[in-house]
């Protein structure tokens, strides 16, 4: 039933961030780009099943040598920890942009941006 | 490949239009308005290489897509020697001429590049014998053909003619392609491989053909090449566009619309004529092309405009020559390859004819001119041949051709019998009415001269010697039609008739029902012609009366539609508003992915595989609520820290789900992203966010859409704690033993797919770079 909990919660954060998007404060569009990148980043990591932290679980191996024990899906974190870091780069670049757009435009509404103003 | 004949002079004959076009530029800054001599040159030069190839058979490739079979192969055989030759001839003849009849007029360096290139890509249809080739060069000659039919930039009319010519040809050309392919299909039946090798095919062609029917493509291929040739012959109903195209200058209707461009359709009927020959193939070409002689020719007689009069003829000789073709006898074969021959000779030197008198008395209308002959006379004897030539009149030499078309259909009707008998009434009816147009085009030369007609000069020598030429050699044909058959004409008759046909055309002896129809056709136009005046009229006014019936008011119609459709349609679409594209994007993702299940027959997971910890969904319920909140925050600063919230119960939800590394990083990025939120706000508007209710509510709508379709999507495609993939297997192995890390995820970061975390950095840096720009440039003073 847990799981239904969780497609609940990507589910409603996917829906708040097109919500944002739409919105014609151009702030809240970077808003909804952040919470739709990081819906996403928590839907990828549940894909690769969640494993609740409990030490042996943790893909950081303990010592050198020996078997080594079954891990959280490591592919999946190296995957969702780009994405992290990517995104940070994207959010800082679009508010830089949105504060260019209002420096030239005088205005962040974007029903008055439309065409090449 | 066997290469019989010389295979350097066959590729330089192609080749070389194309590098003179390129070269054009220079040339001009060289020789200026003499340009059109060394056009001449080039196409001399091509014509007597071709010309050295005569009699010889043999093919030639050059590798392009060896992994598909497509290679740039050019076949030499006495069909497309006889169009390649005629296309070479006329071309130096049309260059003499351009250079005096276009002298002064600008643009002239397009013109030429576009003429020399024109001529290349003719040869390369004439020679080509690969199907990926031949396409490219067909469709090279209808992007030629716009720039010069369009030459004349500044006049609408002129710009609507190429406009048409170019959609006709280009979408005709679409169905050839297609036609092309199928062909290509039935060869994989025929051979065991696919190839686009024309060649092999027509050396199999009863292979070809078993296959064509086996597969059931017969009539499809068939009906989508015959698409395409009639599109580009001008046949009925897509014949209107030649007509038009009369808006190019005259050296360009010369060459393109009498003997080169029109007649490729002609001649790729020829050359596929041994794949399709059948009752199929008879009705369909037979019934196009007389019906493409018989309009043809009674528009001709309609015509006002000696140009207009000339385009309407080709148009129905057109007809003839794929009605020649339709008929599987060898008279069928003889018609339509000694007809293209013999056509090309006299329209050309008409078209050049009528340059001459538009040249010389400045008007075109058929009413304004006349009794010429004393001005021109000269010209007059040129025209005379000529006219009598495509009038059918023996012993010229047109009259040969339209015999063997008589004989084809006689022969046809009289074996099947029925309504088989509308063939020979077609042609002898079209015959009428071209005897008719042929004498009122004899009237600018003879007959009386209207007063109101101004003085006429006499041309100069270099416009008058091509259509001379012309005229000689048609006569030469006409006297001795023995010497043109064994020089080109026959090996042209073999190489598109089945068998080996004696082909021996002489003036008749006795009165067989071809030479009745002959003399009827003749009888009647002559005597019919004291009327044509209301012939003429009469054709007008049931024009005039019935525009549906013009497939040029269809095609108006259908163009207009699609631009006011497209006028309307662009706004609505292009609305500049970033919640428009964003609506229909992420509406349209989400509606395709729940589609994409209802097709699958996916059905929703009773027991899910994800056993989330009941802790972790505590956290992100935390998350949800700092999302939620945001979309209400009444200021910026408010929504930032609610931005913030969310980021911090994810890092807390990636510790808890085993993600050490994720939350680490997830911490760093997310107290950055709030100082950089921070320091931008500051400098920003205070608040923008009134809701409009009712937008409110539809974008919640589709918002909650969206968040369904990826409610679904986490259902149907999460797996559960325990099926550990053998890739995560695989990195949890080698971690210690090849990157000698405990690290598991900095292992396949900083190791495995270093590469890949090297190109993530370049983004960040670029990114940082992007900000600092945009943030400086300002401050100095530079525009973006």
């Amino acid at each position: 039933m847990t799981a239904f909990g969780l497609a609940a919660v990507v589910g409603g954060m996917f829906a708040v961030g097109t919500f944002l998007l739409l919105r014609r404060d151009l702030v809240r569009v970077v808003w909804g780009v952040t919470v739709l990148s990081q819906a996403a980043n928590v839907y990828l990591l549940t894909m690769g099943g969640i494993v609740l932290g409990m030490g042996e679980t943790v893909p950081v191996l303990a010592h050198h040598g020996g078997e080594p024990p079954q891990t959280a899906d490591p592919v999946v974190q190296a995957l969702v920890l780009t994405a992290i870091v990517i995104s940070f780069g994207m959010t800082a670049f679009a508010l830089v942009l949105s504060l260019r757009v209002y420096e030239e435009n005088g205005s962040l509404d974007l029903s008055k941006l439309e065409g090449d103003a | 490949m066997s290469l019989t004949s010389g295979a350097i002079p066959v590729l330089v004959a192609v080749a070389l239009p194309f590098l003179a076009a390129a070269l054009v530029p220079l040339l001009w800054r060289v020789l200026g308005e003499r340009t059109g001599y060394a056009g001449a040159g080039v196409a001399l030069v091509s014509f007597s290489l071709l010309a050295g190839e005569l009699g010889r058979e043999g093919t030639v490739a050059v590798p392009w897509i060896p992994s598909l079979d497509v290679a740039l192969r050019f076949h030499v055989d006495g069909w497309g020697l006889l169009f390649a030759l005629l296309a070479s001839g006329i071309g130096v003849l049309v260059f003499l001429y351009s250079a005096t009849y276009m002298h002064g007029e600008r643009g002239l360096r397009r013109y030429y590049g576009s003429l020399l290139a024109f001529m290349g890509a003719i040869l390369g249809v004439a020679l080509a014998a690969d199907l990926v080739a031949l396409f490219l060069f067909w469709e090279l000659t209808s992007v030629a053909s716009f720039l010069l039919i369009g030459h004349h930039d500044g006049d609408a009319e002129s710009r609507y003619a190429a406009r048409m010519a170019m959609v006709v040809t280009v979408v005709g050309g679409l169905f050839l392609l297609v036609g092309f392919l199928l062909l290509v299909v039935a060869s994989g039946r025929a051979f065991g491989t696919e190839t686009f090798d024309l060649t092999a095919m027509l050396a199999n062609a009863d292979a070809m053909r078993a296959a064509l029917r086996e597969t059931g493509l017969f009539l499809p291929a068939l009906a989508f090449v015959a698409v395409g040739a009639a599109s580009k012959s001008a046949q009925v109903p897509l014949h209107f566009w030649l007509p038009n195209a009369m808006a190019a200058p005259t050296p360009v209707s010369a060459f393109l619309h009498s003997a080169t461009m029109v007649k490729v359709g002609v001649y790729l009927l020829g050359r596929l004529r041994p794949l399709f020959l059948g009752v199929e193939w008879t009705l369909l070409l037979v019934t196009l092309g007389l019906a493409t002689m018989v309009v043809g020719a009674v528009l001709a007689v309609a015509s006002t405009d000696i140009k207009e009069l000339l385009a309407y003829s080709t148009a129905s000789h057109l007809g003839l020559m794929v009605a020649g073709f339709g008929f599987a006898s060898a008279a069928g074969a003889e018609t339509g390859a000694f007809h293209l021959f013999n056509h090309a000779l006299f329209k050309a030197a008409l078209f050049l004819v009528a340059g001459i008198v538009a040249h010389e008395a400045g008007t075109r209308r058929l009413d304004e001119l006349g009794g010429l002959r004393r001005d021109l006379p000269f010209t007059a004897v040129v025209a005379g041949v000529a006219a009598l030539s495509m009038a059918g009149v023996p012993p010229f030499n047109g009259f040969y051709s339209k015999e063997y078309l008589f004989k084809a259909a006689y022969e046809a009707a009289s074996a099947a019998g029925g309504l088989w008998w509308l063939y020979p009434t077609a042609a002898v009816v079209a015959s009428i009415f071209t005897v008719l147009y042929s004498a009122r085009f004899l009237a600018l030369f003879f007959g009386d001269r209207p007063e109101a007609l101004g003085e006429v000069h006499r041309p100069p020598a270099t416009m008058l010697a091509p259509p001379a030429l012309l005229a000689a050699v048609a006569f030469v044909v006409g006297l001795a039609p023995g010497l043109a058959v064994d020089v080109a004409v026959g090996a042209a008759i073999d190489a598109t008739a089945v068998g080996a046909p004696e082909f021996d055309p002489h003036l008749p002896t006795e009165l067989s029902p071809p030479v009745a129809m002959s003399v009827v056709s003749l009888g009647v136009g002559a005597s019919t012609y004291p009327v044509y005046g209301r012939v003429h009229r009469a054709i007008r006014r049931a024009r005039a009366s019935a525009p549906a019936l013009r497939p040029n008011w269809w095609y108006d119609r259908t163009l207009g539609g699609i631009d006011r459709v497209g006028a309307e349609l662009l706004p609505r679409i292009q609305t500049g508003l970033l919640r428009t594209y964003a609506a229909w994007a992420l509406g349209a993702a989400a509606a395709l992915v729940v589609a994409g299940y209802v097709a699958a027959g996916v059905a929703l997971p009773t027991e899910v595989g994800v056993d989330a910890p009941p802790a972790t969904l505590v956290v992100l319920a935390v998350a949800l609520v700092g999302a939620v909140a945001m979309t209400r925050a009444p200021s910026h600063v408010v929504g930032v820290l609610a931005l913030s919230l969310l980021g911090f119960m994810v890092a807390v939800f990636y510790t808890l789900a085993s993600a050490p590394d994720l939350a680490l990083t997830q911490l760093v990025v997310e107290t950055l992203s709030l100082l950089v939120f921070l320091l931008v706000l500051e400098k920003l508007p205070e608040y923008y966010g009134e809701l409009d209710r009712r937008l409110a509510l539809r974008d919640a709508v589709l918002s909650l859409g969206v968040g369904a379709a990826v409610f679904l999507t986490v259902l149907v495609s999460t797996r559960g704690p325990d099926g550990e993939t053998a890739l995560a297997r695989y990195f949890v192995e080698k971690a210690v033993p090849e990157g000698g890390g405990t690290n598991v995820v900095n292992v396949i970061l900083v190791d495995f797919r270093a590469f890949d975390t090297l190109g993530e950095v370049a983004v960040i840096v670029m990114a940082a770079l992007s900000v600092l720009t945009l943030l400086t440039m300002r401050r100095r003073g530079e525009s973006p």
